[in-house]
């Protein structure tokens, strides 16, 4: 039996792929829903026009497929909390609705995904400050704005349909800056060429975007915020949302816990390393979509296809392509964690400040993010160094006049569990004899 | 339409919705207050990934408002 | 750096420890650490400072000086590693006769031990489970964060004129006539007649370098650590199958309980105690274990999550006493390393008697018992 986790792009074909091989397929995710961060859309109760997407009949067209198939069994509002490989089986711990369950597996395809990539700034904080990701999916999942006055910001094709979805919803854009110059595209025209589609899909939010008089400033970034603006190249922009992204982080937890080999991606994210095949160095372990690097919906699901079986031709090639290219035209500028003011929050969780990692540097002997967290309990909260770890590597490599290295980035991703699991329930797993 | 309470305020929602889908439908922003330095903070991530977003759901501290569905009768608290 | 009186190889509890200990008395001190400071096992344990787990002999009198000589530290260096001295409470869950009867030997070498019965113990842990009904309660046992012990006493040294330089690997020792000349680090060499070995689990390498010999060996134990939570737990509470543990020498995994909550607020959970060499790999059925054996002591504990396990490897010497002293092949090489799960706690009282003998002063207690000759006699 397979075991796919994710029920994303990349889960979904993957799904597809192997059941269309005959093969038995379970595929799990925490979501009550299929569709992953991408098909996020209202619950089946509620009528939902998905004008939100750009094109949702692919989409579409999964799910019927794969929720008559008969081949595939279904595990919605499960997160694999742990999972370990005993001989040529893999075991997968689950919580479903909370209540804990193992799943055997030959072959498991890792289709965990993505998350928003964040950057501190005065003022992160406040409530009203989230992610594109976050403003996102409360509209596509729940139907719910965000705010009314909304400033958009950061970099990435991302911010584009975000904002796009945000207006036709009936917020106001008061602001929407992209960081990078649109001339970088120069270093993606071959990727534009070999994927013309592409072309069509940006002319698609341009085109909304500029019915509801929303202007793209390029250039400029949220410098900070207060509870009620947000302060752009020195102007205040009144507002009641600031959505800010710096693109994503892909979600590499399971792969570390399995013990495949994670590297360092060319916009300095860790992911998952696969072969042609999309198997890890760990046999009959697979990884499709973001979180073997950042590709998007459409490569994603070519990956995914690939894990499951199936051809992917050139596809995948061409795709990759794109994705290479875009990391070129919107780089993340190191500048954004230098400077930062010493009261600034770095770890949201615990609360450090930018003062707290440098003192632990210049006075404790601090050498490393590993030392700074160990002595600031920066990265050591509730979400285990998955929003800060990075910043803080900067942070601390920064101060010590030092790049980043890759063994630490790769440690940064490192996570001895998927999810938390309540102690009740981790004990009572010594009666289920698991 | 199911009702919730969130810090004894009664909140309407669509079955289905998150918590905070739900807190944030009726405009309040506001989910908890930090451990340490006592600030208001709301959804971040929106996805579980950040866990700025934890209120206690019956009593169970540290749940994710933006992945827990309400339910009728639930108790919230910051 | 003109020759330092001393180097101290080692920047975790036990050199910082040391370092300070030498400082304080008017030696020059050069601190060596591969790593950065507390980057070792310092960096992967608990912070518990006990004397409640300790049976009467040597290592309870190291214990119960070392507990005080914290407090000494903490005056000296300032209030920066969260010292408490919080106060243990061991239960017992089925016989409580061998837990009276350890409390009791106890008391007469000096521990203050106090019996509580049911009314007195579910005040001092009013979540404890109903089942236990009566307990021991040592006042005496602390706490503190280990790795802000460690940077912190560094960071004295420093001040006080003493040199730490970390990330520099200490490749051999240079020896001539049985006495000790220097070490060779890929940071420089560096030449000093005394030389500290605190490399705790890896102890073992650097007498060899040397050419001496020591049996260090590394035992392997589990951390949980909950999500923060309000403060459900006030003293450090064990189970006395854990004493029973501590002193044992089986192989096989044991587990047995301590539980305790700390200032950040979050819970922690101790502690497996397997030999099982350096494998790191995390063990599912551990954390069962741990989680079940906590939540049983606490039952409120059931709702708490687990945010994430971690792992040392404890230094351990085959008959569980610490190794301090002047190696007995080696002159002017001097141990304070295999201090196994109460590195922390024993650490300054090693650092004492350690400065003493180089010093030539009476040390607190006989150290004899902890020389490393025990492990050097025929070797010769
Ligand atoms: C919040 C957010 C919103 C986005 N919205 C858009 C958008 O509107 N348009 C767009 O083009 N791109 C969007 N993206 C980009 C998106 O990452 C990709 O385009 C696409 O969804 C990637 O597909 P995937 O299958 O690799 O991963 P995802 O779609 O991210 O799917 C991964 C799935 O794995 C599940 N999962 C992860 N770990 C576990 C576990 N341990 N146990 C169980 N399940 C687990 C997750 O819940 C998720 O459902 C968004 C990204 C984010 C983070
Ligand atoms: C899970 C767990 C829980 C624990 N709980 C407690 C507790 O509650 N209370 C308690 O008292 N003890 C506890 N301990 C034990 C305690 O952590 C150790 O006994 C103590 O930290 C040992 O300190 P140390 O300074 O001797 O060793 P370390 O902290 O390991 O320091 C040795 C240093 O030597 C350096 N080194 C090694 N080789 C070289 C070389 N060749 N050149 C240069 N540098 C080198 C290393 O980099 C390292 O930094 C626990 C241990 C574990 C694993």
């Amino acid at each position: 039996m397979i075991a796919i986790i994710g029920a994303g792009p990349a889960g979904l074909s993957a799904a597809a792929a192997a059941t269309r091989r005959g093969e038995e397929v379970i595929i799990i995710d925490s979501s009550s829903q299929l569709g992953g961060q991408y098909w996020r859309h209202l619950p089946s109760a509620r009528n939902d026009s998905h004008s939100l997407h750009y094109d949702f009949s692919k989409a579409q067209k999964l799910f019927d497929e794969l929720l008559s198939q008969p081949l595939l069994t279904r595990y919605s509002n499960s997160q694999v909390w742990q999972a370990e490989k005993c001989g040529d089986q893999f075991h997968l711990y689950i919580l479903r609705n909370g209540v804990e369950e193992k799943v055997v597996a030959d072959k498991v395809i890792l289709a965990t995904g993505a998350y928003d990539r964040t950057i501190p700034f005065p003022g992160w904080t406040f409530p009203g400050v989230m992610t594109p990701g976050a403003a996102q999916a409360m509209l596509k999942g729940h139907g719910v704005l965000v705010g009314k006055k909304v400033v958009i910001a950061g970099t990435g094709p991302f911010i584009l349909p975000v904002a796009t979805g945000l207006a036709e919803s009936g917020a106001e854009i008061v602001g929407l800056f992209e960081f990078n110059n649109p001339f970088r595209w120069i270093f993606n025209l071959h990727g534009l060429l070999l994927n013309p589609s592409r072309i069509a899909e940006a002319f698609y939010y341009l085109k909304k975007l500029q019915k509801h008089r929303v202007k793209i400033e390029f250039g400029k970034k949220v410098e900070s915020a207060t509870r009620s603006s947000a302060v752009v190249d020195g102007t205040e922009i009144e507002c009641d949302v600031i959505a800010v992204g710096w693109g994503f982080a892909p979600d590499v937890t399971l792969a570390g816990i399995l013990g495949a080999q994670l590297g360092v991606d060319s916009d300095g994210t860790v992911i998952v390393k696969v072969d042609r095949r999309q198997e890890t160095n760990i046999l009959g372990l697979f990884a499709a979509g973001e979180a073997t690097g950042i590709g998007g919906s459409t490569l994603s699901m070519i990956e995914g296809r690939i894990a499951g079986g199936g051809r992917g031709g050139l596809s995948r090639w061409r795709a990759q392509v794109f994705a290479n290219g875009l990391k070129k035209v919107y780089p993340v500028p190191s500048i954004l964690t230098k400077n930062l003011p010493e009261e600034t929050i770095i770890c949201r969780c615990e609360e450090v400040t930018r003062g707290q990692i440098c003192t632990s540097i210049d006075e404790l002997g601090a050498q490393s993010a590993r030392t700074a967290k160990l002595f600031t309990r920066a990265g050591m909260g509730l979400c285990q160094g998955r929003v800060c770890g990075r910043n803080v590597s900067e942070i601390v490599a920064d101060h010590l006049v030092q790049k980043v290295s890759d063994s630490e980035r790769i440690a940064g991703g490192q996570r001895p569990l998927a999810a938390p699991i309540s102690l009740g329930e981790l004990g009572d797993g010594l009666a289920k004899k698991f | 339409m199911i009702s919730f309470t969130f810090n004894n305020q009664k909140i309407e929602a669509i079955e289905g919705m998150t918590i905070a889908a739900a807190i944030f439908s009726t405009g309040e922003k506001v989910l908890r207050q930090t451990r340490f330095g006592g600030d208001d903070r709301s959804i971040f991530c929106g996805i579980g990934i950040c866990w700025d977003c934890v209120v206690t759901v019956d009593g169970v501290i540290n749940q994710r408002a933006c992945l827990i569905q309400v339910s009728d009768g639930m108790v919230v608290t910051s | 750096m003109k020759s330092p009186d001393a180097i101290v190889i080692g920047a975790g509890i036990a050199g910082a420890s040391c370092a300070l200990a030498l400082t304080n008395a008017g030696l020059t001190v050069l601190v060596l650490d591969r790593g950065p400071v507390a980057g070792g096992t310092t960096g992967a344990g608990e912070g518990n400072i006990l004397v409640s787990d300790k049976d009467p002999g040597p290592e309870l009198t190291l214990a119960l000086r070392s507990r005080d000589l914290w407090f000494d530290m903490q005056s000296d260096v300032g209030d920066h590693f969260e010292l408490e001295a919080k106060g243990g409470i061991v239960v017992a869950r089925h016989d409580e006769k061998p837990l009276k009867d350890f409390a009791a030997k106890q008391r007469a070498a000096g521990v203050d031990v106090q019996e509580v019965g049911d009314r007195e113990l579910h005040e001092l842990e009013p979540f404890l489970t109903p089942e236990i009904t009566s307990g021991v309660f040592y006042p005496q046992d602390s706490q503190c964060q280990p790795m802000l012990a460690a940077a912190h006493v560094l960071r004295a040294v420093r001040l006080r004129g003493g040199q730490v330089i970390t990330g520099a690997t200490v490749k051999a020792i240079d020896t001539s006539g049985g006495r000790v000349q220097g070490v060779q680090s890929d940071k420089g060499n560096f030449s000093s007649p005394i030389i500290i070995n605190a490399t705790g689990t890896w102890a073992g390498d650097i007498a060899t370098m040397a050419g001496s010999h020591l049996p260090i060996a590394p035992r392997k134990g589990f951390i949980l650590v909950t999500a923060p939570a309000p403060k459900l737990i006030h003293h450090k509470v064990y189970d006395s199958d854990y004493v029973a543990n501590v002193a044992s020498s089986d192989a096989d995994l044991q587990t047995s309980t301590v539980v305790e909550g700390t200032r950040a607020g979050t819970i922690l959970i101790g502690a497996s105690r397997e030999r099982i060499g350096f494998d790191g790999r995390m063990n599912v059925d551990i954390l069962r274990r741990l989680a079940a054996q906590a939540t049983s002591l606490f039952p409120i504990l059931r709702d708490i999550q687990l945010l994430r396990a971690y792992r040392g490897f404890r230094p351990y010497a085959p008959d569980h006493l610490p190794v301090i002293g002047e190696d007995s092949l080696i002159q002017g090489l001097w141990h304070s390393a295999g201090h196994e799960g109460a590195g922390i706690g024993l650490a300054p009282g090693s650092a004492h008697l350690i400065t003493a003998q180089i010093i030539g002063k009476t040390p607190f207690m006989d150290p004899a018992p902890f020389s490393p000759k025990r492990f050097q006699a025929g070797a010769a």
